[in-house]
């Protein structure tokens, strides 16, 4: 396995959390792949209006060890699309550094679409001033295991973090999502707003912790992960976690997994919708929630195409019918 | 219009299945309004969700026919295009489809289950206002999603609001008097008597006769224990409001 490149490994600084060493662990002669770096910094009070577009294509047969990093200095505001696509089977190894200074504002949106066979693993370390504002949003719809982790460390006061996103998942397909928030500075707030839809027998990962240091009183943090199946052979797998050791905050978490309700789906076939019509109508309002978040109306035209696209496909294939009705009366 | 004959209900429960419904038998002919008056448990709201097509309940024996057409055989939706419309007791919140967009989509699959042309923007909107106008609902309301943080009585004009736009021709409403104050008891009632006519038929379901003070019934029917005990004219409720229901169950019994 000739592939690894010792530099673009986790440090301890970036993986705090559950950090293995692998630059000890590996040897230095198994690795040699080449690094794909790309920065972009932005000074002191710039406003960019313009997005940056930057996208990753992953080729077969290869591994790919990217480093994306993104500074913004004091004041500067930026919205990045970060998009991922590919052919054939590949590895994407990623290493993603923001920094986002005071009063510095980042929107971060990550369209991922990679292909079937395609690996992209992502470990992303955000690091937050005073007032600051890192606002992302990932809609993963590719890959065949996918794993965004993202450790994030609020070192200013006031600073706001959001994190959104959702996995439309089908196939063999494997979406991880992993979260360590840690709030160092008091009066900030940080949201966390994931929903996946799995189909076939496609596995999704919602893992999220709130870390609330002793220092950072009036945190205000929030979470929320809600997934439906679709299919019998789909699975959810989350874990929530708060640790907190200030004791002025607010702090709450909520999960759930199942079936699209049933309450719901009857009252509007009570009003004529048929049961595909139905379905899809509250399978793309649950969808839309998080899309709203993006906060750019462009942006969100764009992902809700996408996410249509794939709902279209995924809906159409199923013609769902007394196959789900049998379904979800086998799940009472 | 609506026959509904030896019609039998059962729910599953953990201890096997429970017969709820045991042989109703009703007749409502075209352009009456009929009662039906029980006390809790006594199969009211199972009544509505059986004739709405409600999954979850099974439907053991009898029949029930809308103009001659077999409704047990239908799906929800078929029925809802066939001129049958329950206002639900408990109207549920659909987070993130809008009202109008809602009522849009409703009107618009009736129609094309019945092969009528899909209504246009413009005829949607003036119906809409129209109807809204007539219940008094704002045109703000329209813009929220469906019954997400409504009211009690906003949940409840919004109900006889489907029911007004998609004009059917049976319509069931189920305890729609409850969690209402008399204002809004007021505006609900006046929004189904605007709809009475020789060719539609109602069925109202309520535990108190408050709401038949502003709905006159032509026939009141005194539900228990799945079973209709006693049916009698509009006088039947105000008996029953006097006496209270023990002493019907008792005299059945």
């Amino acid at each position: 396995m000739k592939a690894l490149k010792l530099d673009n490994l986790p440090t301890p600084k970036v993986e705090e959390w559950k950090y293995t060493n692998l630059p000890r662990a590996i040897s230095a002669d198994l690795v040699d792949a080449p690094v794909q770096e790309i920065t972009i910094h932005k000074t002191r009070g710039q406003i960019c209006g313009q997005a940056e577009d930057i996208l990753f294509t992953g080729e077969a047969g290869a591994l790919h060890s990217l480093r994306l990093k993104i500074i913004l200095e004091e004041g500067a505001q930026l919205t990045v699309l970060e998009r991922h696509d590919g052919s054939g089977a590949y590895w994407k190894n990623m290493v993603t550094e923001i920094e986002v200074g005071a009063h510095a504002r980042l929107n971060h949106i990550r369209l991922v679409e990679d292909s079937g066979e395609g690996v992209n693993t992502n470990m992303v370390h955000i690091t937050q001033g005073a007032d600051s504002l890192y606002n992302g949003f990932t809609l993963n719809i590719g890959g065949k295991l996918t794993r965004h982790e993202i450790h994030a460390e609020i070192q200013g006061q006031n600073a706001e973090l959001h994190l959104n996103g959702l996995n439309l998942l089908a196939g063999q397909q494997h979406g991880d999502t992993t979260i360590l928030i840690e709030h160092q500075a008091p009066h900030s707030q940080s949201n966390q707003f994931y929903r996946s839809l799995l189909d076939d027998n496609a596995r999704g990962v919602f893992q999220g912790k709130v870390h609330v240091h002793q220092i950072a009183q009036k945190t205000d943090a929030y979470q929320l992960s809600n997934a439906i199946l679709l299919s019998q052979g789909a699975e959810m797998d989350t874990k929530p976690e708060l640790e907190i050791y200030a004791d002025d905050v607010k702090c709450s978490h909520g999960a759930t997994t199942g079936q699209l309700d049933e309450e719901p789906l009857f009252y509007l076939r009570s009003r004529g919708l048929s049961e595909k019509a139905a379905r899809q109508l509250l399978i793309e309002a649950f969808v839309d929630d998080v899309v709203e978040k993006i906060g750019d109306e462009e942006l969100e035209a764009r992902v809700s195409k996408m996410c249509r696209q794939w709902l279209g496909g995924v809906l159409s294939i199923h013609h769902k019918g007394s196959k789900d009705t049998k379904f979800l009366k086998e799940n009472k | 219009m609506i026959k509904i004959k030896d019609l039998k209900a059962s729910v599953e429960t953990d201890d096997g299945a429970v017969e709820i419904l045991k042989g109703i038998s009703l007749d409502i002919p075209a352009g009456e309004v009929h009662a039906i008056m029980g006390p809790n448990g006594s199969g009211k709201s199972t009544l509505s969700y059986v004739l709405a097509g409600r999954d979850e309940y099974e439907v053991t024996g009898g029949s029930v026919t809308l103009d001659g057409e077999d409704l047990l055989e239908l799906a929800p939706e078929e029925r809802a295009a066939a001129g049958m419309f329950l206002a639900f007791q408990y109207p549920v919140e659909i987070p993130g489809v809008n009202m109008s967009m809602f009522l849009k989509t409703s009107i618009n699959s009736i129609r094309k289950q019945r092969g009528e042309e899909e209504l246009n923007a413009l005829s949607m909107l003036k119906l809409m206002k129209t109807k809204c106008r007539e219940l008094g609902i704002s045109d703000d309301m329209m813009k929220r999603a469906v019954n997400v943080g409504f009211s009690g009585g906003e949940k409840k004009r919004n109900e006889v609001l489907q029911m007004a736009m998609l004009d059917p021709k049976f319509c069931v409403l189920d305890e729609t008097d409850s969690g209402l104050d008399i204002d809004a008891l007021k505006i609900v009632a006046s929004g189904v008597n605007a709809m009475r006519s020789p060719d539609k038929s109602f069925l109202i379901i309520t535990h108190y006769q408050r709401l038949l003070d502003y709905i006159k019934p032509d026939v009141v029917h005194i539900l228990a224990d799945g079973k209709i005990i006693k049916t009698g004219g509009p006088e039947l409720a105000q008996e029953l409001e006097d006496k209270g229901y023990a002493e019907f169950v008792g005299e059945a019994a």
